[in-house]
């Protein structure tokens, strides 16, 4: 029972990471039908910009992770002005495109930090908590706390303000929100900005829980990815539910299956889209179009 | 002109067979890559650019031949051939599993699954025991042919240049043909082509085989020549380069394929000590084309060819739509039976009841009209009828068989054709080759005629070529054939999809609003060859918002109001039935009946 309850403790903190990614990918797929194949490299990004103003500039953490947000939004802004032209017209190009800054962001990771990669001490003090003898680290409760604030705030965004109204106007009938002037192409723009940015955020936290490499984002993409599906894509709680059960089902599979718990993961999630393609609480049917 | 055609061919195939004695040895080895990249490259465009089904595993399809070569030479001790047959059989079988979920999902979703798998490969390769783990397999032994030395990688290159040759060609022979056509007809509207009879779940999987054919060829190949296998080669990176040489080239044509795998992989070797730098280059080089030419450089001469020709003013050639010439008649017969029985049918999308508990039939060489205020439920009724959605409750028989439930393309070789109300003509197909799917009956299935009896296919592929000039000729729109359908004025496009939808040889014919957007004129013509293709022995449904049209086609008339049948006669009974007048003209606000959703959401 207490290995049980520590395997999920362990998992709940990477789950939350997930969790950010999901949403990252969630917000720019009800926005625009896309999803963004580029975003596991915006992560990777976001986590080595994260580190080396953290550790190389000695910026106090907090700042290390705003700025590096900052310069995410901007690639995302990029991304979405590139391939405007195809937006509503053709997925699976708009897929492949993403597929190619993917490519591009790779490299240019490799090329700035190199192939190797850099461990990130934790910001706070890492003696861990002791709650009936389940250990917790604090980072870990660091981690749920951005990833909780976070939330809460892209939520009143998306609830609260003109710009957010505007951005689920563009999610339900992108023809219907242009008739009432809605600039569509702008609010993308934005979607894919705060996608970016969350992608960043999430980078940044999983740099001290795991090694910053240029493959972190490769699998964080995928697993935020199979969060995303799990929760029901485009869905902000389906979101958060979903990357935390990802994050559970990682550290068990971790626990019971060592090297092949990746292999073990993308089964399970391949299994899941195919007997429920629209996830916990999916509202849409799959093919949008 | 004949001999002239070939010749730049037959260059090409001098040139091939002579360029190892220009190489060096380090050459020769990068040509060879090339062409196993090349094989992986047509196999992807098979199932991305003709098939539509996003592959990200093609990769994987690529390690599974390549890693079950190497186990069965080392592991144990089967003979280079055998291994590479039996290798080919593990790679089609496992392409075929992780092309299931193409059932379920398509485009993004497929997208990420095949990633994913993929990604599952390379974790178990580099774990488990049985491939060596990171360092991989060594020492396959050297593939054997009597007196043919393949270590030496001139002779290698030879053997690859043949099975190159081999496979593009069958790929090309499938894209030209029956089973390439109903697959782009799927890619280009999938929903369309079902209801034209292609076995649409067939077909995905058909794409998937031929994916995992061509990456397990290239695996043999790949393990025979290198003769090491280990993770790295089979790595995502890989996978996105051999995506990027497929979009570059052109992931619609074979040829571009080819060339986007020989031109990246030249440009990669030029770039060998920086290879980042070429990454990026390759990188935003797809996204341009993405955004610029998404045909690819496979579709640049046709793009320049239109850009010189706009350039200087010539118009488009000035086709005309010649009279259609109706169908020769079929004597009446008295006996007319039942073609279509919908009983107590109802259909209901979450809270909204569009169909009501609906009940109709339709006997042998009626034309009948359905009419009814908007949102009446006549799409639904039509919907549910072909198959597309399933019914709440409530059966429907066809010529005498329950067929509540199946499948578009099972209704439509069982005699169903149908038309859209937003017009769905294939795309990227041109006019003729919309013909011939519908006029395509063969089953996907019998697709081993492609291996075994190739001649019968092409056989039949001419003679569905002369049957479809007919069709051309009768519809009056021979001048069109080669053009791509959204190239025409809409009218024409109306008429190109009927002529579709009569072609597939139906014995009952479905038509949503086909006078929408008609002019006069062109109303007059579609009441000619709707009355025409009735007496050519097709019972007609139609639905019509043109009352003269539907008044002086129909010999009976049903009536929809709210999901239900509120009248049903001959034309001057339903005008004058009170029911009817008051559905349309309506007598208080509040029995408006709800809007039904389309068959395109």
């Amino acid at each position: 029972m207490q290995v049980f309850l520590q395997t999920i403790v362990g998992g709940v903190s990477l789950g939350a990471v997930y969790a950010l990614v999901a949403l990252g990918f969630s917000l720019v797929y009800r926005t625009m039908g896309l999803v963004n194949f580029a975003h596991g490299n915006v992560v990777t990004v976001g986590a080595y910009l994260a580190s080396t103003f953290y550790l190389s500039s000695k910026l106090p953490f907090a700042l290390a992770m705003v700025i590096a947000i900052g310069v995410t939004g901007a690639i995302g802004l990029v991304i979405e002005r590139v391939l405007r032209p195809l937006e509503n017209r053709d997925f699976d190009l708009m897929l492949i495109g993403t597929i190619g800054f993917g490519i591009v962001l790779d490299a240019l990771i490799i090329m700035i930090w190199g192939a190797t990669g850099r461990a990130v001490p934790s910001p706070v003090p890492s003696a861990p908590i002791d709650v009936f003898g389940l250990r917790i680290r604090t980072y870990d409760l660091v981690v749920l706390a951005i990833a909780a604030v976070a939330t809460v705030l892209l939520v009143l965004f998306l609830s609260r303000t003109k710009r957010g109204a505007a951005m689920q106007a563009v999610a339900m009938d992108h023809e219907a929100a242009t008739a009432v002037g809605i600039h569509v192409g702008r609010s993308n723009a934005i979607a894919f900005m705060i996608g970016a940015g969350l992608a960043a955020l999430a980078g940044g936290l999983v740099g001290p829980l795991l090694y910053v490499s240029p493959a972190l984002g490769g699998a964080l993409g995928i697993k935020g990815f199979a969060a995303a599906i799990l929760g029901g894509f485009g869905s902000i709680p389906g979101a958060i539910v979903g990357g935390i059960a990802i994050g559970i089902l990682d550290s068990f599979a971790a626990g019971h299956f060592q090297g092949y718990s990746e292999l073990v993961t993308f089964l399970v999630f391949t299994v899941i889209i195919m007997i429920r393609p629209t996830g916990v609480f999916g509202e849409r049917t799959v093919n949008r179009a | 002109m004949r001999q002239l055609r070939f010749a730049p061919l037959a260059l090409i195939a001098v040139a091939a067979w002579l360029l190892p004695y220009g190489l060096d040895s380090y050459a020769i080895h990068v040509v060879n890559v090339i062409l196993i990249f090349a094989v992986l490259a047509i196999g992807l465009g098979l199932c991305m650019g003709v098939g539509g089904q996003v592959n990200l595993a093609q990769v994987a399809f690529f390690g599974i031949g390549a890693y079950a070569t190497a186990i069965l030479t080392t592991r144990s001790g089967y003979g280079f051939w055998i291994s590479a047959v039996l290798a080919l059989a593990a790679t089609v079988a496992i392409g075929l599993v992780i092309g299931t979920p193409a059932l379920r999902v398509q485009s993004h979703y497929l997208g990420i699954v095949t990633l994913g798998l993929a990604l599952a490969f390379t974790n178990w390769v580099t774990n488990a025991e049985i491939t060596g783990g990171a360092e991989g397999i060594s020492a396959i032994p050297v593939p054997t042919l009597p007196g043919v030395d393949l270590s030496s990688e001139y002779l290698y290159y030879y053997l690859e240049l043949i099975v190159f040759t081999v496979v593009l060609v069958f790929g090309l022979f499938v894209v030209r043909t029956g089973l390439g056509r109903r697959m782009r007809a799927m890619r280009d509207d999938a929903l369309a082509a079902g209801a034209l009879g292609a076995e649409v779940p067939v077909l995905r999987m058909t794409a998937f085989l031929l994916a995992s054919i061509y990456g397990g060829v290239g695996g043999v190949l790949y393990a025979g020549l290198i003769r090491y296998v280990a993770p790295e080669s089979f790595s995502i990176a890989n996978m996105f380069l051999l995506l990027g040489m497929v979009i570059i080239g052109g992931r619609q044509s074979l040829i571009g394929c080819v060339v986007g795998a020989i031109g990246l992989s030249l440009v990669r070797e030029a770039f060998v000590d920086h290879p980042t730098v070429a990454q990026i280059g390759y990188g935003a080089v797809v996204v341009l084309v993405v955004v610029f030419a998404p045909t690819g450089l496979a579709g640049l001469p046709g793009r320049i060819r239109s850009w010189w020709s706009r350039r200087r003013g010539q118009p488009g050639t000035a086709a005309r739509l010649q009279p259609f010439q109706p169908y020769p008649a079929l004597a009446e017969r008295a006996d007319a039976e039942e073609v279509l029985r919908v009983t107590a049918l109802s259909k209901q999308f979450r809270g909204l009841k569009a169909l009501d508990d609906l009940s109709l039939t339709v006997t042998e060489g009626e034309i009948r009209g359905i009419v009814g205020p908007n949102g009446s439920g006549k799409t639904t009724l039509f919907n549910v009828i072909s198959g597309l959605y399933r019914p709440t409750r409530g059966r429907v028989e066809f010529r005498g068989r329950d067929v509540t439930n199946q499948a578009p393309y099972r209704l439509a070789r069982a005699g169903m054709s149908r038309t859209f109300q937003n017009l769905r003509l294939f795309g990227d197909l041109t006019v003729e080759e919309n013909l011939l799917v519908a006029l395509d009956r063969s089953a996907t299935v019998d697709s081993w005629r492609y291996v075994l009896r190739p001649i019968s296919v092409l056989r039949r592929n001419r003679d569905l070529h002369r049957q479809a000039r007919e069709v051309l000729d009768r519809y009056g729109l021979t001048e069109f054939a080669g053009l791509p359908p959204k190239s025409l004025p809409y009218g024409i496009q109306r008429r190109v999809e009927i002529a579709r939808a009569v072609a597939a040889g139906p014995s009952l014919l479905l038509l949503d609003e086909p006078a929408a957007g008609l002019n006069g004129e062109e109303v007059r013509q579609l009441s000619e060859i709707v009355r025409s293709v009735r007496d050519s022995g097709i019972t007609v449904i139609i639905i019509e918002h043109n009352m003269g049209l539907v008044m002086s086609l129909c010999e009976r008339i049903t009536v929809l109001a709210g999901g239900r049948v509120i009248a049903e006669g001959g034309p001057a009974e339903v005008a004058t039935h009170p029911a009817v007048i008051e559905a349309y003209l309506g007598d208080s606000m509040d029995d408006i009946p709800p809007v039904a959703e389309e068959a395109s959401r």
